[in-house]
């Protein structure tokens, strides 16, 4: 029974949503300073790297291998963001994305440890990993009614839901934080908020760095998903995606960021009757967008509107108390 | 060798020039980086493959075609893409750049779905007539590059500084309500920008496709983000920063390709422009200003 309505595609389609959401949450943090970045495939790449050479030459647990490549890519990630500082706008644009060709111009031609345009092949299996492991526990695949193809590629789906719930989870409760309320103070007006005694030098690099520590996550992540990366999955193509996941659902809000990213990863699937045409459509879409609604598909008003239409919770209080405590 | 290194830099760079020209032109009026600056030059690049391969008609008449197309391509981004965002209240100044991404991105995929993926020859007789000057061989069509883009330069700098609508460009430039203020049309003068910019793009194309003998619906990307590069490292709106980025530009990677090693040649705009960023804010012409443009 159930084993007829799993369908291993859907599941892995709905899995590579789930590391775009959090691509589109690592883009909204960085953006969420007033910093655009279009380095963020470059980020995700060294996340992605990272981990394949350290569980393909070092035999490094996937577990393991996926955090160090997080905290190299934090690393990397608030080296490039200090002197990211000084730059703005269009420049800041630029130079991310410069950095974002420089590694992979680097991955392309450091042949001995990435094995250059060709890529990485064989990176050990997130679903490989996770049926293995559950087998020494004794879990069976026809203890559920599922094939084994099915049984891995849900696991991996939830494995990667619950990741997702988190990082979601902890973004939600910093944006209410101390250090949430000083990124939008930063996003209005920076010259006000280091008036007010934020330290915008230090913000600015953190949320550029947990910019960067999330795509390196989610690039590691990609990496034991497909068990084959290669330069050219991290290009400027890449880097305009993931923007555009969060410029289009709306880069206000969190949540704007994340229907972004699910609906413009599901838009494809639906779009397969016109395939030859569909990114000459998302094409004009974004076009159509910034015409009619720049601010993206999910504002601050909509969000108002849906927190009205919803009984009173105990944020909203919460909110109130929070404005003194910034003050 | 190191004369032929030269001649080819120069080539190559005046090529670069002519596509940073583009780019350097809107933004020193609009301020607005045009992303799908790349990809209406590689219209123009295919246009030439369309008159003389498939047509099978003399190499000016491409020129001609270029212009016309990439003009056109350039009134419809104006239009589509770039008007219905100025002026408009609560528009981030990343608004253009996201919906001249979405240009870019939709005419990419046209040429893809008009020419292929892959790259189409560029052949035309030119290509194989040279002369040897001692020990140095020198092509014509790196003469006939090198001509039209000093041609370009020259024309466009006198365009800009002794006729009334170059002025009007400039005191556009310098600010926009002011001019409008003055008497200056700035939405003919906008218009008129973006469209010679285009086409500016578009003979850079045709010069690309004589160069390197292929057209690719890739080639957008490649040439627009060394644009990118260059008018960063010449200052954003600078039109003779543009002309030195570009030379220089040229001439190191041909020489990193002769002397270094050829993989890192992409790599070269950007290592310099991320150093120029941090040493250098304003690029190397520009003016101190805080950096905050757009």
């Amino acid at each position: 029974m159930l084993g007829e309505l799993i369908n291993p595609y859907y599941l892995q389609v709905s899995s590579f949503i789930l590391i775009n959401i959090i691509l589109a949450v690592s883009i909204y943090i960085t953006l969420g300073t007033g910093q655009l970045s279009l380095g963020h495939a470059g980020f995700m790449s060294i996340g992605a790297y990272t981990t394949a050479i350290l569980t393909l030459n070092y035999n490094m647990p996937l577990v393991l291998g996926v955090i160090i490549a997080a905290i190299v890519t934090g690393i990397v990630g608030t080296l490039i963001g200090i002197p990211a500082l000084r730059l703005q706008g269009v420049y800041l644009a630029i130079a991310t994305l410069g950095f974002g060709e420089v590694v992979r111009v680097l991955f392309i031609n450091w042949d001995g440890l990435t094995n250059g345009a060709i890529g990485l092949s064989g990176i050990p299996h997130l679903g490989r990993e996770i049926f293995n492991l559950s087998k020494s526990m004794g879990i069976e695949p026809d203890m559920f009614g599922l094939k084994n193809n099915q049984f891995i590629s849900l696991a991996v789906f939830f494995v990667l839901l619950i990741i997702t719930i988190s990082v979601i989870w902890f973004f939600v409760r910093q944006n209410n934080s101390r250090i949430g309320r000083a990124f939008s103070a930063i996003k209005m007006d920076e010259e006000a908020s280091e008036a007010m005694g934020i330290n915008i030098t230090y913000y600015k690099v953190l949320a550029f760095g947990q910019g960067a520590m999330l795509a390196g996550f989610a690039g590691a992540l990609y990496a034991h998903l497909m068990a084959y990366i290669s330069p050219s999955d991290f290009d400027y193509h890449r880097a305009v995606e993931i923007l555009i996941f969060s410029i289009f659902g709306g880069s206000e809000v969190i949540w704007g960021s994340i229907f972004g990213a699910v609906f413009l990863s599901a838009m494809p699937e639906f779009l397969r009757f016109i395939n030859e045409y569909r990114f000459m459509i998302y094409g004009a879409l974004l076009v159509l967008m910034m015409a009619f609604r720049p601010q993206g598909i999910i504002d601050v008003n909509m969000m108002n509107r849906f927190k009205r239409l919803m009984p009173k919770k105990r944020g909203e209080k919460k909110h109130g108390t929070g404005n003194k405590e910034d003050q | 060798m190191l004369i032929e290194q030269l001649i080819n830099g120069l080539t190559l760079g005046s090529i670069y020039v002519i596509v940073a020209l583009g780019y350097t032109l809107v933004f020193g009026v609009l301020n607005v980086v045009n992303m799908g600056h790349g990809e209406i030059f590689m219209f123009g690049a295919f246009m030439g493959v369309v008159v003389t391969n498939i047509l099978g008609w003399p190499l000016y008449i491409a020129f001609v075609v270029a212009i016309v197309v990439t003009g056109i391509l350039g009134y419809f981004l104006e239009t589509f893409a770039l008007r219905p965002l100025r002026g408009k209240e609560g528009v981030s100044h990343l608004a253009p750049l996201i919906s001249t991404i979405g240009v870019s991105i939709f005419l990419e995929n046209v040429a893809h779905h008009f020419f292929g993926s892959g790259n189409q020859p560029f052949r035309t007789s030119l290509s194989e007539l040279k002369f040897v000057l001692g020990s140095t061989t020198v092509y014509y069509v790196q003469i006939i590059i090198f001509v039209i883009a000093i041609l370009l330069m020259f024309g466009l700098t006198f365009w800009l500084s002794k006729t009334k609508a170059g002025k009007a460009l400039r005191a556009s430039a310098e600010n926009l309500a002011v001019a409008s203020l003055l008497g200056v049309n700035t939405k003919r003068t906008i218009t008129q920008t973006v469209i010679i910019a285009s086409a500016m793009g578009g003979i850079a194309g045709i010069l690309v496709g004589i160069a390197f003998n292929s057209v690719n619906p890739q080639m957008g990307l490649s040439f627009g983000l060394k644009g990118l590069a260059i008018i960063i490292l010449g200052g954003l709106g600078n039109v003779r920063g543009a002309m030195v980025g570009g030379l220089i530009l040229g001439m190191a990677e041909t020489f990193i390709v002769a002397y270094g090693d050829s993989g890192y040649r992409d790599a070269v705009a950007f290592i310099a422009i991320i150093v120029i960023l941090i040493v250098r804010p304003q690029g190397i012409f520009g003016t101190a200003t805080t950096g905050r443009k757009g």
